[in-house]
């Protein structure tokens, strides 16, 4: 039937940054110079692109493909057609977050920079409000951050906040795995399989260790940068999520004291590569940096900032100068906080969730298509 | 006055007196004949063979010093034979001859010897044999030259008009030309009106150009010199003679008009623009003719034209949010998949034109009815030309879907419920996974196949490629050339072509016939038959033999004493009437029956014992 084409797919890839598409004539040199093709079952890259191009929508909701691939951009750079298939994939990535995002914000975000913008700036405002309006005594003798924002407080703000964004984040796991299993089939895969699958689920998030064997361009440079920057973002989520109450303090330890030196750690891991990679960006010479779409642009900054931020407010806690120190720090959540609510789940920052879980649901599909449970390539696509 | 300063106008025609005196030359080509024939060892032998007064040995006859040997001794040692043994006559027999010609002597006293591709290229394992054949060939050379008599080429007078058959594009455009040269033309047109396919409106790729507009420019052309005759309603009932002499009878009009007339005219060459057909697809190929939503892309064409503008594009007053066209529809047929035509063939070739005709069209839609969406499913785009490959960029970027099918797995197309038309095929774009396609419009991109081009084919007997086009005589060096002389192709009659392409086409024929009729006389080879008045008892029998219609013709030249009569235009020298004569009354200029024997006097000469 016809209803399988959705004739627009084409021009909405277009708006989240798929704009040389329609130069594909589909001669697959992306393909036969891609080197996760293979273990991507071949056709791959060119599957997700003939799928764009032919207007099958439900079929690239159901598709793993996009988050397999990592950008090296081989394809980019050998496209006789300059149809650049790298930012093709790279697109059909956000049109997804987009599409298992239920609210809509996530298309909203990625189409229009303006909407983004706006949700930042009003999420900051509501933060400085809260300060402003609430918040304890100015004590201007000594620096006494907790008496100015007790971490009590700030911790309970921390723990609504991360309930909230996993209640997104998971939901739009499930929708992921419930396209990508096809829907009511994932009923007929056998429980086991979907545990022993758990581990790769974590073994991805904190290596990404399918990245190393992307492409020729510079890949294990561009993967250990990345990696330091997962391990700097996932120790300031330990810090701040779950020992705020020993990170925050008023007391000053020494310098050798784990408090400050983790957190220094965690500091230059999300400050250099961040900085780095914008540098790269607006050098645009590496392939995966040739193409910025504002929603790459403002990750990136909104992350620097934050680590910035942070690490002025502890130059100032450290060298007590308190006025200071609380009005960063005011500026400092006025960024993390709409940063974290606008960007893991609605936008760039969710694929912290979806590049482990195309590892783990890509296992569980070729495990049960091996125990014959679920016929992958036939796997029809429900509708969502 | 030295007899060897005559002048070759004096000498030439003349018959040598006493004994021939025959000089044989033989090249070595470099080595590519003297290292397998013993060119010296032929040489000495050569001395031995009657008649001949020179022989020699040359590392190349066809340099110039080769040349001038042969003109030296042409005075020095009298010759009046020439034999050269060398290469293929292909490649230098007009050398040769042009050089008996500087040297005053009759060219047709010229004989030539194929000694490299006929012996050494051949036998260059076997040197001994290979020196034997080539002495035996020069043997029955000498023995046929010293039986030649001076020739001259027939020379008749040129009718200074062209005829232009068919008015289409390439007919106007090739008529226009050659009456700018200031010849007159005579252009005959089967229908009522000039223009061919470009009477229907569309616009031209690769320019965009409207159809109209083109038309407009080459009628101004055509009727502009004044020199251009236009017989509309007419066709070509009768055509006979060569070039520089046609005599054509037109029959018109054919409308309804009038009473039928015949006109009789002669011309001097025929310009071929008899066009093309688009392939008609069979009684439901495709649905064709079982559907309304089934049309072809020269239907299309016209439905285009007219559509009212819109959201969606309407077609026979149905609404059509989604069209496909199907590719190579009537081109490309393989045997055991495609049904042959009423004729027994099948159109094995690509029609060149379709592709980009249907980028055309699907990027007019596309452009003009944003809520009518476009499939093309296609073998493969042949977008060729200069722009057109703009076509397939400007159509993907207009949102057309290319899907591909295999032209041995035909799409299965069927009728669905509401009105619109089932289309299931492979796309081998997607891995072969079967795609069921729903649309309100199915266009077939039909293609080109040859032309009905009259009586005129049979009656000139013009060859046609297997293609069933017209075939010139070669693809590359003569192109607008058929083998039939004084007759010339332009446009589709040919071969599938689009109209730039046609009218280039169209263009240089115009040009070739301009060469052709730009000398008052017409030069014809002189290997044609000759009848002798003596022996000739009018028995018949050779014109019973010619296969070519009004070479030969018995004439009654006075009461009761008839006799044949060569038309040394028509005939091609092939010699079946000589052997039927019962009298041996006719004979070939060049290759008489005496010659024959002296060949094969010469070539056992050598076996002979001493």
């Amino acid at each position: 039937m016809a209803g399988q084409f959705n004739p627009d797919l084409h021009e909405d890839l277009r708006r989240f940054g798929a704009r040389d598409l329609d130069m594909c004539m589909n001669c697959g040199t992306c393909t036969s110079i891609c080197p996760m093709s293979e273990d991507a079952g071949g056709g791959f890259p060119r599957r997700v692109i003939r799928l764009v191009q032919t207007g099958r929508q439900k079929r690239l909701e159901a598709s793993l493909d996009p988050w397999l691939c990592y950008y090296c951009g081989d394809c980019t750079l050998n496209c006789p057609r300059d149809a650049n298939p790298a930012e093709v994939m790279m697109a059909s990535r956000r049109y997804l977050t987009a599409r298992y995002d239920f609210t809509g914000l996530a298309s909203l975000f990625y189409r229009s920079v303006w909407a983004e913008l706006a949700a930042i700036g009003l999420v900051g405002l509501l933060v400085t409000g809260l300060f402003v309006f609430l918040h304890g005594p100015v004590v201007l003798n000594h620096v006494a951050l907790n008496t100015f924002a007790p971490v009590k407080w700030v911790e309970r703000g921390d723990w609504i906040m991360a309930a909230i964004l996993s209640f997104f984040l998971l939901a739009g796991a499930a929708r992921m795995a419930w396209w990508t299993l096809g829907g009511p089939a994932m009923r007929r895969i056998s429980p086991a399989i979907y545990l022993r699958q758990v581990p790769a689920f974590f073994v991805q998030l904190f290596s990404q260790n399918r990245w190393r064997r992307c492409g020729t361009h510079r890949s294990v440079v561009r993967w250990m940068k990345h990696l330091l920057l997962v391990s700097g973002y996932l120790s300031m989520l330990t810090l701040v999520l779950i020992l705020l109450r020993w990170f925050q303090t008023d007391h000053v330890y020494p310098f050798y004291y784990p408090q400050r030196l983790w957190g220094y750690y965690a500091t230059a891991a999300l400050l250099y590569p961040t900085g780095d990679f914008i540098v790269s960006r607006f050098r645009r010479k590496e392939p995966i940096h040739m193409f910025s779409e504002a929603s790459d642009w403002i990750f990136l900054i909104m992350l620097f900032l934050t680590a910035l931020t942070g690490i002025l407010v502890n130059v100032f806690r450290v060298n007590g100068f308190p006025l200071a120190t609380y009005v960063v720090y005011i500026i400092h959540l006025s960024i993390a906080v709409p940063m974290l609510v606008v960007e893991v789940p609605f936008s760039k920052w969710s694929h912290i969730m979806y590049r482990p879980l195309s590892i783990y649901l890509a296992g569980v599909k070729q495990a049960a298509a091996e125990g014959k449970l679920l016929a992958v390539r036939d796997a029809e696509p429900v509708a969502g | 006055m030295d007899a060897t300063d005559q002048s070759y106008a004096e000498n030439r025609g003349a018959e040598p007196a006493g004994q021939p005196r025959v000089g044989v030359y033989i090249c070595r080509c470099g080595g590519n004949i003297s290292d397998v024939v013993d060119a010296e060892h032929a040489a000495e032998i050569c001395w031995h063979i009657p008649g001949v007064v020179v022989s020699k040995v040359h590392t190349f006859m066809c340099s110039d010093p080769g040349q001038q040997s042969i003109i030296d001794d042409i005075h020095g040692e009298k010759l009046d034979r020439i034999v050269v043994a060398s290469c293929s006559p292909f490649l230098h027999e007009l050398t040769f001859r042009g050089a008996a010609i500087r040297g005053n002597l009759n060219p047709y006293l010229y004989e030539h010897v194929n000694i490299r591709e006929q012996c050494s290229w051949v036998h260059k394992h076997d040197p001994q044999g290979a020196t034997a054949k080539a002495i035996a060939l020069i043997g029955a050379a000498v023995g046929k030259v010293r039986q030649s008599r001076p020739l001259e080429k027939i020379r008749l007078n040129n009718r200074r008009r062209a005829l232009v058959v068919g008015g289409g594009p390439a007919g106007m455009k090739a008529a226009a030309d050659l009456a700018g040269t200031g010849l007159p033309v005579l252009l005959v047109e089967r229908t009522g009106r000039l223009g061919g396919k470009l009477v229907s409106p569309q616009s031209l790729f690769p320019t965009g150009i409207g159809s109209t507009q083109i038309l407009e420019k080459l009628e101004s052309d055509v009727r502009s010199t004044g020199r251009v005759e236009v017989l509309l309603e007419s066709e070509i009932s009768r055509v006979k003679g060569f070039i520089g002499n046609f005599d054509v009878t037109i029959r018109g009009p054919l409308g309804p008009s009038g009473a039928l007339t015949d006109v009789d005219v002669s011309v001097g060459v025929i310009v071929m623009a008899t066009g093309f057909q688009p392939y008609v697809p069979h009684d439901g190929e495709f649905l064709f003719n079982r559907h309304p939503g089934v049309i072809t892309t020269v239907d299309f064409q016209e439905a285009l034209a007219c559509a009212p503008e819109g959201k969606r594009l309407v077609v026979n007053g149905r609404e059509i949010r989604r069209a496909a066209f199907i590719h190579c529809v009537g081109s490309r047929q393989i045997e055991g998949v495609h049904e042959p035509g009423p004729d027994g063939r099948l159109n094995k070739h690509c029609s060149r034109v379709c592709c980009t005709t249907v980028l055309n069209q699907a990027i007019q839609v596309r452009r003009r009815f944003a809520d009518t969406r476009v499939y093309d499913i296609y073998q493969d785009i042949r977008a060729y030309g200069r722009g057109h490959e703009r076509y397939y960029s400007e159509a993907s970027r207009a949102g057309v879907i290319f899907l591909r099918y295999h032209g041995d797995e035909r799409p299965l197309v069927s009728a669905a419920e509401d009105q619109s038309v089932h289309v299931s095929f492979k796309d081998y774009l997607s891995w072969g996974e079967t795609i069921d396609l729903d649309v309100d419009l199915l266009v077939l991109a039909v293609g080109m196949t040859p032309g009905p081009c009259g009586r005129i084919v049979d009656q000139l007997k013009l060859p046609r490629g297997e293609d069933g086009f017209l075939q010139e005589i070669h693809p590359k060096l003569r192109p607008v050339e058929i083998s039939v002389n004084g007759v010339l192709l332009a446009g589709t009659a040919q071969a599938p072509m689009n109209l730039q392409e046609s009218l280039a086409a169209a263009g240089a024929a115009a040009v070739k016939a301009r060469a052709m009729l730009v000398k008052e006389q017409v030069e014809l080879n002189p290997y044609v038959a000759r009848v002798n008045t003596q022996r000739c008892e009018g028995s018949g029998e050779c014109i019973g033999q010619c296969e070519y219609d009004g070479a030969l013709t018995m004439v009654e030249e006075s009461p009761g004493v008839r006799r044949a009569r060569v038309n040394p235009g028509l005939c091609i020298g092939c010699g079946a009437c000589v052997a039927v004569c019962p009298n041996s009354a006719i004979d070939i200029n060049g290759w008489r029956v005496e010659q024959y024997d002296a060949m094969v006097d010469g070539l056992v000469l050598q076996n002979q014992p001493a």
